[in-house]
């Protein structure tokens, strides 16, 4: 194969894209064939008379109308699970173990961007930012975010997790439940003797909502715009470059090397000189840094944090490392782009199918629902997990 | 009951990990009332083949079958109930439970102790606890750690460990026992008085034993029939006698052409 | 130099448990403690003295009928009588009492056979719920939009029935664990604490969008009223005319029923110590324990594993249930927000602090908990807010207290708590304060192997005296 001949840093530069396209196009291309499908089933049914009668349009024409709007929010919100998600997968890799704080390591990484650009804000250096500058600066809060958040997970590790690794699985997992609380508590702590309150909200400034407009199509009820919003491309062109940056780490590096040895057998690696503790804290740090980044993706994206914002994102990309299959890099990507599309379509289609009886607040109890599902029916996931190898 | 009535029969077992077999095509016995011993080298597939019997593996071909019932398909615990009971190769005792109640866990299949009578303190429920009790402290006794019953389990000496434990399969009141080394890490003092243990319960309780060992003194000694498994398969079977002077035997333990090399 | 000082308490602790000393302890501890909270009945030390008093009953060596008759008196007389001195004193003791039957449940779950149950709450709930919508407006209600209930409405059953729905609410929350742990107790350790906390969120979330297209739950706003159980006539003046001249004070009817619901809850805790003492000393509790230890060595040993665990996830929810139904009496009023994830997780700590699979510890830990939570993180609110009415200025970095946010209230902070609790107990103690310790049985052999100790020691102190 072609692929095969390329030089190995080349070659983990490819693959991991070549794959998100694959699951992006094939996910894509799943869910609308089945909502198009359930469309034509439902042609006819009483959801369809009740749109025809409120908005004049069948529920056939409705559903291919957003159908563009959805895709690009269910990719833009697959890739923000897909980043977070890597954080979950890589611990659990490692240590097969949950690391619960991980949301709030999330979070972290969402005040601290957050609150850089607030300072810059009152520093008076947003409002004349434009172009290339806003950029730069967005960046350094992404970076602000990834420093936060890394060291974040790096103490936690340190402090409440390593003295119990040789415990039984229920008990770092325990202290993981403790750690996430006490940093709940702790943003909100920080955030109240700093600025008094503890709703953020991301400032707006440079062209981060302007919308471009990618293509419009006539339908019967009228043309129909798909555009996106500048921050949504931002968002995945992040979580793309984070993707394809980890993947090359651990797979093209001496320390992914070490990571790797770490994950699949640690009493060898141990003895074949690798430096065990040193690569779970780089681990971590990798992380955890992963999640603040796209912590400030999030908030970017969705504007309002708060302290308690870890816990939703946090168990549904742990759902999507689950889905994709734990420990396994692609299989966070591949559950990701799942969970996000079938996120965004709940969200956009359940109202209007149901007529009213289960909202878009069902998506939530879809995600939990489809998580406890696979923890019984398939814990190893779509592509398999991949974790310690001895006995 | 005749003298030889087979208990245990295993038909052509074979039970595969991916792409090892660690048992292969086990065609195996054991009579009533007779100590049996299954030896081989390390890896050769003993413990997998105990495993399969007790209900731990299931096995990918073969049947087997005791007291003319399939137990093949059962669940671990649905085999105790059958009346066979086992012991493991690294000790399983449950350590944060004194020496009593380990043994008193035993007797679980065997104690009739129904929800109700638990909650409303019956009549019933205290005579079979105190059943229970007794039994266990018949059974300390006769395996000889008298006296430790309150001790939690792991602070015993390792010997005395090793006894608690065949004194916990025998609460199941087993027709068979299924011992996975039951001498290992034992001095020959100890190694002795196990091995008498084991001929006491064959004569007294008319328990059939199934033992896997590496020391071949206790196993020359007890066994009245000894069978040798390498890489899954049986290669021998017969009178310790017999086994001793096997070339095939000497060869799977010492390597090829070692046979050659010795008298018989 | 720690090992002097750890005998020496030793030897103090052991000389104040024997013989006539812990019957004077006791004594005094409940004199002064009832004296206290009479004289100062918003001090919380007052409090803590008196809890304490009633944790000595437990905890020393007496006669066991003097330990029963002190335990009645203190339950029965002090504590209504010093209730109705002041109320906020029952609701603390009433909370105990909700939660150390919840940390018993969950004890059994977790403590007993090792199944970590992040979502136990929803148990909680579906008791609660239960009585919520029979024993309120709400069947009538189904179509009505939230918020829009018309006058008059009726109420579907007498209040009587709340005795009935107690028991109902066992059961029908003993069924939802059965139904629940089939599919989800072979799923193993770490997955199946994940799979529990999804199911706790998935019925908060149910509980919380269930008002339309039938309006069974009322959504986020919670139902309200909810009925309580029939008070007999002159009952309360009755009390009144008995107490109030100890008190100072008259209790009202809506008082008094805290009072009422206090002896309900205490009746259901003693029953669920009943039930779990029993459960714990027979072959169940053994094979949980072992269950615990060893799945495979406790299945070999013809413990049928999986059908075990679901008895325990049954008989834990069942405790929840129970209470359930009980919260929303005394509450008349229920809704989705008190029974999220941090509920869980707070009879989680309770039962961690307590001691896993011990009774007396995770009661321990339910009162330390509640304790934490509703006494010393509200007066340390109370004492922030003084410091910021005041010029107080904190000394080295010269901030002035006032200046301090009024976002920042301690009482709100139990997530630290909490989360503080679960990992100091995780790397420091994780057998809890009061592991659970096995029974020691009479045994014949012992009797022979206690004569040598004694006799040994016997010889031990005849060289040093």
């Amino acid at each position: 194969m072609r692929i095969a001949q390329l030089p190995l840093s080349v070659r983990e530069i490819v693959k991991p894209l070549g794959r998100m396209v694959v699951f992006v196009v094939g996910a894509g291309a799943l869910f609308s064939a089945v909502m198009i499908l359930l469309a034509l089933l439902f042609k006819g049914s009483a959801a369809d008379l009740q749109l025809i009668e409120y908005m004049d349009v069948g529920i056939l024409p409705y559903t291919i109308s957003i159908l563009p709007q959805v895709l690009i929010d269910g990719v833009t919100l697959g890739f923000v699970y897909a980043a977070i998600a890597l954080g979950y997968t890589m611990v659990y890799g490692v240590l097969e173990f949950i690391n619960f704080a991980h949301s709030e390591i999330f979070a972290i990484g969402a005040f601290a961007g957050v609150e850089f650009l607030l300072f810059m804000e009152r520093l008076g250096i947003l409002s004349g930012a434009t172009g290339l500058f806003a950029y730069i600066l967005l960046v350094m809060a992404v970076l602000a975010g990834m420093m936060a958040s890394g060291t974040a997970a790096v103490i936690v590790e340190r402090t409440a997790y390593r003295p119990l690794r040789n415990a039984p699985r229920i008990v770092p997992l325990i202290s993981a439940i403790g750690v996430s609380f006490i940093l709940q508590d702790l943003i909100r702590l920080v955030e109240s003797l700093t600025s008094g309150q503890f709703h953020r909200i991301f400032p707006t400034f440079g062209p981060f909502d302007d919308r471009v407009s990618l293509f419009s199509f006539d339908m019967k009820m009228g043309p129909v715009d798909v555009d996106i919003q500048v921050k949504s491309i931002v968002v995945i062109v992040a979580a793309v470059l984070m993707l394809v940056g980890l993947n090359y780490i651990v797979n093209a590096t001496r320390i992914g090397k070490a990571i790797r040895a770490v994950a699949q057998d640690r009493s060898s690696a141990s003895l074949m000189g690798v430096y065990v503790n040193g690569v779970i804290a780089f681990t971590f740090l990798l992380g955890g840094a992963l999640g603040g980044a796209a912590g400030v993706l999030y908030a970017l994206k969705f504007t309002r944090i708060d302290p308690f914002i870890g816990f939703f994102p946090g168990m549904k990309a742990f759902t999507a490392a689950v889905l994709g299959g734990i420990g396994n890099l692609t299989g966070a990507l591949l559950g990701g782009i799942v969970l996000g599309m079938l996120e965004s379509f709940a969200g956009a289609y359940l109202t209007t199918f149901t007529m009213g009886a289960m909202g878009a607040e069902y998506k939530d109890i879809i995600a939990f629902a489809i998580l406890i599902l696979i923890l019984i029916f398939r814990p190893s996931g779509l592509l398999g997990e991949q974790v310690s190898q001895k006995a | 009951m005749a003298e030889n009535e087979n208990l245990l029969v295993t038909t052509n077992v074979v039970k595969r990990f991916g792409g090892l077999t660690a048992v292969n095509k086990m065609n195996f016995n054991i009579e009533r009332g007779r100590i049996f011993s299954i030896i081989g080298p390390n890896g050769a597939g003993k413990t997998t083949f105990f495993n399969t019997i007790s209900g731990i593996y299931r096995a990918d071909e073969g049947s087997i079958e005791f007291k003319g019932k399939q137990i093949g398909k059962m669940s671990p615990d649905r085999i105790t109930a059958q009346r066979i009971a086992r012991t493991f190769q690294n000790i399983r005792l449950f350590s944060s439970m004194t020496v009593v109640e380990n043994i008193m866990i035993g007797s679980h299949t065997v104690l009739k102790q129904t929800p109700l009578e638990i909650l409303l303190r019956l009549r019933r429920f205290k005579d079979e606890e105190k059943k229970a009790e007794l039994k266990a402290e018949e059974l300390m006794e006769y395996v000889g750690v008298h006296g430790m019953g309150n001790e939690l389990a792991c602070n015993l000496p390792y010997g005395a460990q090793r006894r608690v434990e065949i004194a916990r399969a025998l609460a199941a009141q087993p027709e068979l026992l299924l011992l996975d080394e039951p001498t290992a890490g034992m001095n020959p003092n100890e190694s002795e008085d196990a091995l008498l243990l084991f001929q006491r319960l064959r004569d007294d309780l008319g328990i059939a034993i199934l033992l896997i060992e590496h020391d071949m003194r206790v196993v020359m000694k007890v066994s009245e029939r000894i069978t040798v498994m390498d890489y899954g398969e049986k290669i021998a079977e017969g009178l310790p006698k017999e086994i001793a002077a096997n070339p095939k035997v000497i060869e799977a333990y010492l390597g090829r052409g070692a046979a050659s090399g010795l008298s018989t | 130099m720690k090992e002097s000082m750890r005998e020496s308490i030793a030897k103090i602790a052991k000389r104040l448990n024997t013989g006539r000393a812990p019957y004077i302890v006791s004594g005094v501890l409940i004199v002064v403690g009832t004296l206290l909270v009479y004289m100062s009945p918003r001090s919380i030390l007052a409090f803590l003295v008196f809890a304490t008093s009633g944790a000595m009953v437990y905890f020393l060596k007496m006669n066991k009928t003097v330990k029963l008759a002190l335990a009645v008196f203190i339950a029965v007389i002090l504590v209504p009588i010093l209730g109705a001195r002041n109320i906020f004193y029952l609701e603390v003791i009433f909370q105990i009492a909700v939660f150390a039957a919840l940390a018993l449940g969950l004890n059994i779950v977790v403590g007993f056979s090792g199944i970590l149950n992040l979502g136990y709450v929803a148990f909680y709930a579906v008791g609660a719920y239960l009585w919520g919508f029979f024993g309120s407006q709400q069947a009538f209600l189904l179509h009505e939009i939230p918020g829009t209930a018309p006058l008059n409405t009726p109420f579907l059953m007498a209040p009587e029935w709340f005795y009935i729905f107690v028991f109902l609410g066992i059961i029908v929350a003993a069924f939802v664990g059965l139904i629940l742990g089939l599919p989800v107790l072979r799923v193993r350790g770490d997955y199946l604490a994940i799979v529990t906390l999804g199911f706790g969120e998935v019925v908060r979330q149910l509980v919380n969008n269930l008002d339309k297209p039938l309006n069974l739950t009322n959504g986020p706003q919670g139902i309200t009223p909810i009925q309580r159980p029939p008070m007999p006539k002159g009952l309360v003046d009755a009390f009144n005319s008995m107490v109030s001249p100890l008190v100072g004070n008259q209790v009202t009817e809506s008082q008094f029923y805290n009072i009422v619901f206090y002896f309900i809850a205490l009746v259901v805790v003693i029953l669920a110590i009943i039930v779990t003492a029993r459960l714990d000393d027979s072959k169940i509790g053994r094979a949980w324990t072992a269950i615990r230890e060893d799945e495979l060595a406790a299945s070999a040993m013809g413990i049928p594993a999986n059908k075990m665990k679901l008895v325990a996830f049954a008989v834990g929810a069942s405790f929840a249930g129970g209470m359930g139904v009980i919260f929303a009496a005394s509450r008349t009023f229920v809704s989705p927000d008190s029974f999220n994830f941090m509920q869980s997780i707070g009879v989680l700590t309770m039962v961690i602090l307590g001691g896993i699979g011990s009774i007396p510890g995770v009661i321990i830990g339910a009162a330390v908990v509640i304790i934490l939570n509703l006494q010393v993180l509200q007066s340390f609110s109370l004492y922030l807010t003084q410091l910021r009415q005041s010029e107080a200025v904190i000394p080295i970095i010269n901030f002035a207290w006032k200046n301090l946010s009024t976002q920042l209230d301690p009482a709100k902070y139990q997530r630290l708590l909490f989360g503080l609790i679960l990992v100091l107990m995780m790397i420091y103690r994780p057998a809890g304060l009061l592991p659970a310790a096995r029974r020691k049985r009479e045994l014949k052999g012992n009797a022979e192997n206690d004569a040598l100790k004694a006799s040994k020691d016997a010889a031990k102190e005849k060289s040093n005296g």
